[in-house]
């Protein structure tokens, strides 16, 4: 089911609805997002890093399950968090901080893996490459920066190189608002927004500035066209601007080069944008508290969702999992051990772990047929391995013995079963064989 | 005929006497025969054009001396070197005149010429030098295919090679000029023509005596050496890029793959020939010091001879530094056993030799002129030493000495002596500023100092149109904020004596700035640049970010001023280009709080008529972004919001009537953007009612200033924006608008159409809206408002009406006439309203005495002398309008009705 997530600054929580029939799912409560501060982490639940006043040192990031409008799992990172973004099987959470440094979790185990830092001023947007390999974070100070993970984890290789970045761009002279990449992973073009009024393009793997194109008014948020033919432009004067990035361009027009059209109903200013999975439905929060979902091909207005009074700051499109009817089935004839495993992740650490911890960093994933139940992804992290080996090992003979006995019976079992199993197939090919060979009599007759 | 004559005068005395014999006398002429011809021949000669008569020539592209291009050809190969230096004059004169001969046999003539690049004759080699100098180069500027190049090159080489100086010296002449007009040729024959260099320079004694034609080849040296890859210092930074080229950017480019060239082969003749360089140069010393003056040919022999070494030493480290870069990412351009041999061993060795040789000729007392040819000498050895310096260990005497000299240099103790000195100082200081920031970070602390404060010193008087400015930004751009490529700093700020340095320079950035003025706006975009950059990139909280901080003080001066007199001084702000005036908005971003003179200064330029609306858009959006994170009070923004909305000027004259006003037009909607922009900021801002509280306030304060109407009306905007239903308006602040208001409705009457029923100007009536309708909300959301107003507007009639009696002025009757006209005329545009007609419903009080005070005026006016009858009718008529509409509004019950018609 794809739904509409949607979130705002003032206490309205987060709306969900469905993309396509429009009725409105759960409303998760006490939410106050920071823009960028929207997460879907890898499908199973909602992340969100909460506006804070200005007095306290900790930001707080909140986790809501599908199900449950309550928040389940609250965190209190060092700073304040402004954006949040995760990979899309969910294993890590990224965020930048007030103070420019970004932060690394691992969902699992929800320790901080690593903390680096990478601006001199708050860190506005973040957003993976679609391979996942680069990290490219937007900060107030204007400033983009294009960050191998390979390199931020790679300590040595940092010390080595004369900057940690892959690229560092400095031509917007205002925050950076927003920004959206292309396909390709690391040959992609990325298309940035900024409060000085432009939207630039940058091509990744040559990293220089392509085209930087002027708005009448400021840009707040930027929608890619699946084609990479155009991109979609909200304004804070309330309409989006639709730029072309592979036409050639009309020197006259009434909104200025490389601006094609406009997406307007007269609203107030746009702050963020989401182009559906298939690429026709464009998806807009407003400053006035409603979301407008476009068809970006007819240009009109396909429906409208009203969430709050407040603005509208971060606007999702994500594909939820049709869990809540299978999970009452499954939790009929579920193990006893499942029904007791926490739903959520414990909350994320605070500061990067002791080193002897840091050696055997990294988690081992377990990949999972898109069938199996999703809220009880089967990952586990390294650490919790190497206990049960641990474990394993430490345990007495005795209890080993008991163990081989027990998975002894098992076997037995099994095989008795596998004989039943067995005796069963004959009897049904019998009975099948009889059956045909007995029509085959009555017709022949 | 006349032969015959004499003979048969002969003949005839033999035969008889019938004819008398005449005698002659001997040697005497005769008279010439009446019937004699003349048989004189006149010729003249008859000069052919041509000497070949077979050839047809009419309409054939030919010189002065009517050769064809053909013929021309053929003679430069005459054995004759004065038919030869004709035929390349001819070739000269034909091509000149008939530019399509050259395009069309470019590869014949070219196959031709070169066959004189090793002529004997000099005369012959020079005409043909600038024959391809002046004519043939720039023509075929366009296309030369390589193999017209390498026509010419393998001559050039058997040149090189010719056992006659001149003609060898000549060859590298040719060299150059190839090189001159297409740089890539030099990469073909790199390793041969160094090859060449380096022969010609080892021989150099047997051309000591000739220095002219040896600085010749030394120009071409150089030349070619400066187009070796080297890491340019480039004062410029990236920003101002033309990116607008490209039409779409997924479209297919045609990659024209890089000239590729093998730098392996050129580094190994170019380690062979910088020892020789240096080796030249030395030869020269022993000539140089003991003389006490220095000729010009050998003094830019030396000097061509330092570039060469310079610019080979740069070249080198260019190899080392992209080896660096290129670190396993792309295959490095050096084979790696290369790498030490010219990185680190063999070449430092001579070159430490050669450089000590520094400082050349301190000793003598020479001549001004002379001093200032070491000066140059001398800064160009330092130039090579600065260059080397990465990678060569010097011996800390030889790096005090430099160190001294640059430190003379800044501080201004050396100077030139001649007149374009000043000039010429600026020109070597540009070259060495770029070296500053690194040598300063590199060298021991006392040195350290004493290098920054002569450098503060000299940029602080560095005048402000000096072209030395744009070095010494960029070294201090270095050195305050961390490099663009590498993300470190360079100094380290904690140090005191660094930091006070660092605030030295940042404080007098803006003084610079306000002094250019606007006459290089160039410089202030750089200038600019740096500050913004400082903005961004300064650390939190750090004592450079509280630096730039304090620096808002002195840049209020840069917007403008208020002079004590109270008029306006603008500052260079206002007349800069507009990209610069966008770059000092967005500086105002980055200020950790922005201070309110500084604002009251933005205020002044935003008032100004001249400034560009789309730069004032900026400024509100910049500041309300400013606001956004912390950097801006509150109430200094509101009152930065309500200033401009009260005090734009909006050009008088009404809107609809004139075409030719466009002006004005443009200008008042320029208004209404601003309103737009700076409402929908305060609906931004998030509590609206803390904001409207302020609001409220300082437009309460703006009001009885009387602004004019468009303003008035633009502030009430603001209220309506903000406020909600019930009003949240004080009752102070409703008794202080209704005032106005009530002045401003009579104002705006004017703008209601004549008549309602009518069709009129659909712009008037949007005019008309545009006015009224804040108000109109007003009075929705409070009673009291208009019952305060009607009142109002009521005793302005009456008031008028107790000063008339005494006053018998005509024009104050017409004020009355016509402000009574007004009044009815908005009560009915009220009427119109449906909301507003069940509010006026409640106020019936006011409006019956309106009708009482129109009735009495009426009674009065006619005894009145002065009012005429138009007038009378105007009163009246209005009066029955609004007698009908009252009625209409039915809440009269009868009483009331009667004491009305009772008036009448």
């Amino acid at each position: 089911m794809e739904v509409v997530i949607a979130s705002s600054p003032v206490d309205a929580g987060i709306g969900c609805w469905d993309l396509h029939s429009g009725a409105e799912q759960l409303r998760y409560r006490s939410c106050t997002s920071t823009p960028h501060g929207l997460a879907c982490v890898g499908q199973r639940f909602l992340a969100s890093s909460q506006l804070r006043d200005s007095s306290s040192s900790s930001g707080s990031i909140l986790y809501w399950s599908w199900s449950k409008p309550q928040v389940e799992v609250k965190s209190f990172p060092a700073e304040p968090i402004h954006p949040l973004v995760s990979n899309s099987d969910g294993m890590y959470i990224i965020g930048g901080g007030s103070s420019g440094a970004i932060y690394f979790w691992e969902v699992a185990s929800g320790r901080l893996l690593k903390r680096w830092h990478a601006h001199y001023r708050a860190v506005t947007c973040l957003f993976l490459s679609d391979d996942e390999s680069l990290l490219v974070s937007g900060a107030e100070d204007g400033c983009i920066r294009v960050w191998s993970l390979f390199m931020v984890f790679d300590d040595i290789g940092m010390e080595m190189a004369k900057n940690p970045y892959e690229y560092s761009f400095s031509e917007h002279t205002l925050r950076v608002t927003d920004m959206v990449s292309g396909y390709g992973g690391c040959n992609a073009i990325i298309v940035s927004a900024s409060e000085d009024r432009t939207c630039k393009v940058w091509s990744l793997s040559r990293g220089k500035l392509l085209r930087s194109i002027d708005f009448p008014s400021i840009i707040e948020a930027v929608a890619l066209d699946p084609g990479e033919h155009v991109f979609y432009a909200g304004a804070r004067d309330g309409k989006i601007y639709i730029a072309s990035i592979n036409a050639e361009t009309t020197s006259s027009n009434s909104y200025g080069k490389h601006i094609i059209g406009t997406l307007s109903d007269n609203s107030k200013g746009v702050t963020c944008l989401a182009f559906s999975k298939d690429g026709i439905l464009l998806v807009s929060g407003s400053e006035d508290g409603t979301i407008r979902v476009w068809d970006a091909k007819t240009h009109n207005i396909v429906r409208i969702y009203r969430l709050a009074k407040g603005p509208v700051n971060n606007v999702l499109v994500v594909r939820r999992p049709l869990y809540s009817n299978r999970q009452t089935s499954e939790n009929s004839h579920s193990s006893f051990s499942r029904r007791h495993a926490p739903l959520l992740p414990p909350p994320l650490g605070k500061y990067v772990n002791s080193t002897d911890e840091n050696v055997d960093s990294g988690a081992v994933s377990v990949p999972q047929t898109p069938s199996s139940d999703i809220m009880d992804a089967p990952y586990l992290s390294y650490h919790v391995l190497t206990k049960q080996i641990s474990e394993l090992q430490q345990q007495s003979s005795a209890a080993t013995g008991m163990e081989v006995d027990r998975l002894n019976l098992d076997c037995k079992r099994s095989v008795e079963i596998v004989q039943k199993w067995k005796e069963m197939f004959a009897y049904l090919h019998k009975f099948c064989v009889d059956e045909l060979l007995g029509n085959d009599q009555t017709q022949t007759q | 005929m006349a032969r015959s004559k004499p003979s048969s005068s002969k003949k005839q005395p033999k035969r008889g006497v019938d004819f008398k014999k005449i005698k002659r006398k001997i040697g005497r002429k005769l008279p010439p025969p009446k019937n004699a011809t003349n048989t004189e021949i006149k010729s003249k000669a008859i000069i052919l054009p041509e000497q070949s008569v077979a050839s047809e020539r009419a309409g054939l592209a030919v010189s002065k001396k009517g050769l064809t291009l053909k013929e021309l050809l053929q003679q430069t190969s005459h054995h004759n070197a004065k038919v030869r230096r004709d035929a390349l004059t001819g070739i000269r004169d034909l091509v000149l005149k008939y530019p399509a001969e050259l395009t069309l046999h470019k590869l014949a003539i070219i196959e031709k010429l070169r066959e004189r690049i090793s002529d004997e004759d000099k005369v012959v080699r020079e005409t043909l030098y600038q024959l391809l100098k002046l004519v043939i180069f720039p023509a075929l500027k366009k296309d030369v295919p390589g193999s017209l190049i390498s026509l010419m090159m393998a001559y050039i080489f058997n040149g090189m090679t010719h056992l006659a100086t001149d003609i060898r010296l000549m060859a590298f002449k040719f060299f150059d000029l190839v090189v001159q007009h297409y740089p890539s040729s030099f990469f073909m024959y790199a390793e041969k023509v160094l090859q060449n260099y380096e022969d010609i320079l080892r021989k150099n004694h047997i051309y000591l005596q000739d220095r002219s034609k040896l600085k010749n080849a030394l120009v071409g040296l150089v030349r070619c050496l400066s187009l070796l890859p080297c890491n340019r210092r480039t004062v410029d930074p990236s920003y101002g890029k033309n990116t607008e080229t490209q039409g779409s950017l997924h479209a297919y480019e045609l990659e024209v793959p890089k000239e590729h060239t093998d730098f392996s082969s050129i580094i190994k003749r170019l380690e062979d020939i910088l020892p020789i360089l240096v080796n030249c140069f030395q030869d020269f010393i022993p000539l140089v010091h003991p003389m006490s003056s220095l000729d010009a040919q050998s003094f830019d022999c030396m000097l061509y001879l330092l570039r060469s070494i310079d610019l080979s030493v740069k070249f080198f480290l260019y190899g080392i530094d992209k080896h660096q870069t290129d670190f396993g990412v792309t295959k490095p351009t050096y084979n790696e056993k290369d790498m030490p041999v010219w990185g680190e061993i063999a070449t430092p060795v001579f070159l430490r030799k050669f450089l000590e040789v520094f400082p050349l000729n301190q000793l003598h007392n020479t001549s001004g002129k002379d001093e200032d040819k070491f000066f140059i000498l001398n800064i160009e050895i330092t130039e090579i030493f600065l260059h080397s310096n990465e990678w060569i260990f010097t011996s800390a005497i030889l790096m005090e000495r430099f160190l001294e000299f640059i430190e003379n240099l800044l501080s201004g103790k050396i100077r030139f002596n001649s007149r374009s000195g000043k000039a010429l100082q600026e020109k070597h200081l540009t070259s060495l500023l770029p070296f500053i920031p690194r040598l300063v970070s590199l060298v021991a602390n006392t040195w350290k100092s004493r290098l920054l404060q002569a450098f503060t010193m000299a940029f602080k008087d560095c005048k402000p149109e000096s072209t030395l400015n744009l070095a010494f930004l960029s070294a201090i751009e270095e050195m305050l904020l961390p490099s663009k490529r590498q993300g470190i700093l360079l100094l380290d700020a904690s140090e005191p004596e660094i930091l006070d340095h660092q605030i030295t320079w940042i404080r007098e950035l803006p003084v610079l700035l306000v002094r250019l003025g606007d006459t290089l706006s160039s410089l202030s975009k750089v200038i600019l640049h740096l500050l913004l950059r400082l903005g961004q990139y300064a650390p939190m909280n750090s004592s450079l970010a509280w630096e730039y901080d304090i620096m808002q003080h002195t840049l209020g001066e840069f917007y403008s001023m208020c002079l004590d007199d109270g008029s306006i001084l603008y500052g260079p702000f206002m007349k800069l280009p507009k990209d610069c005036q966008e770059l000092s908005v967005c500086c105002l971003y980055y200020f950790s709080s922005l201070d309110s003179l500084l604002l009251r200064s933005l205020v002044y330029c935003c008032l100004c008529d001249n400034l560009e609306p789309s730069v004032l858009f900026r400024i509100i959006d910049v500041l309300h972004s400013a606001y956004k994170i912390g950097h801006l009070q509150l109430v200094d923004l509101i009152s930065f919001f309500v200033t401009l909305v009260a005090r734009w000027k909006v050009l008088p004259g009404r809107l609809y009537t004139h075409v030719e006003n466009a002006k004005k037009i443009s200008n008042r909607e320029t208004f209404k953007a601003i309103t737009g922009a700076v409402c929908s900021c305060l609906r931004q801002m998030g509590d609206d009612a803390l904001i409207f509280q302020i609001v409220q306030r300082v437009i309460l304060d703006e009001i009885p200033l009387n602004p004019p109407i468009d303003n008035l009306c633009g502030m009430l905007r603001l209220l309506v924006i903000l406020d909600s239903r019930p009003t949240k308006l004080s009752e102070q602040s409703i008794i202080i608008l209704s005032n106005s208001i009530s002045e401003y409705l009579i104002d705006a009457a004017s703008y209601i159409p004549e008549n309602g029923d009518e069709v009129t100007d659909s712009n008037q009536i949007s005019i008309c809206q545009y006015y009224l309708v804040p108000c109109f909300f007003l009075f929705d959301r409070s009673d009291k408002l208009l019952n305060l107003v009607l009142d109002l507007m009521g005793s302005s009639i009456g008031e008028d009406n107790s000063s008339l009696a005494c006053n018998h002025d005509t024009q104050h009757t017409l004020d009355l006439s016509s402000r009574i006209v007004a009044v009815v005329s908005i009560l009915l545009y009220m009427h119109q309203d449906i909301k507003i007609r069940r509010r006026l419903s409640s106020c019936k009080g006011e409006i019956t005495r309106i009708l009482q005070k129109m009735r009495l005026q009426l009674m009065q006016s006619s005894n009145e002398m002065g009012n005429t009858l138009e007038e009378r009718h105007k009163i009246q008529f209005s009066f029955d309008r609004l007698k009908i509409a009252a009625g209409q509004l039915n809440c009269w019950d009868a009483d009331e009705l009667k004491i009305i018609s009772l008036f009448e």
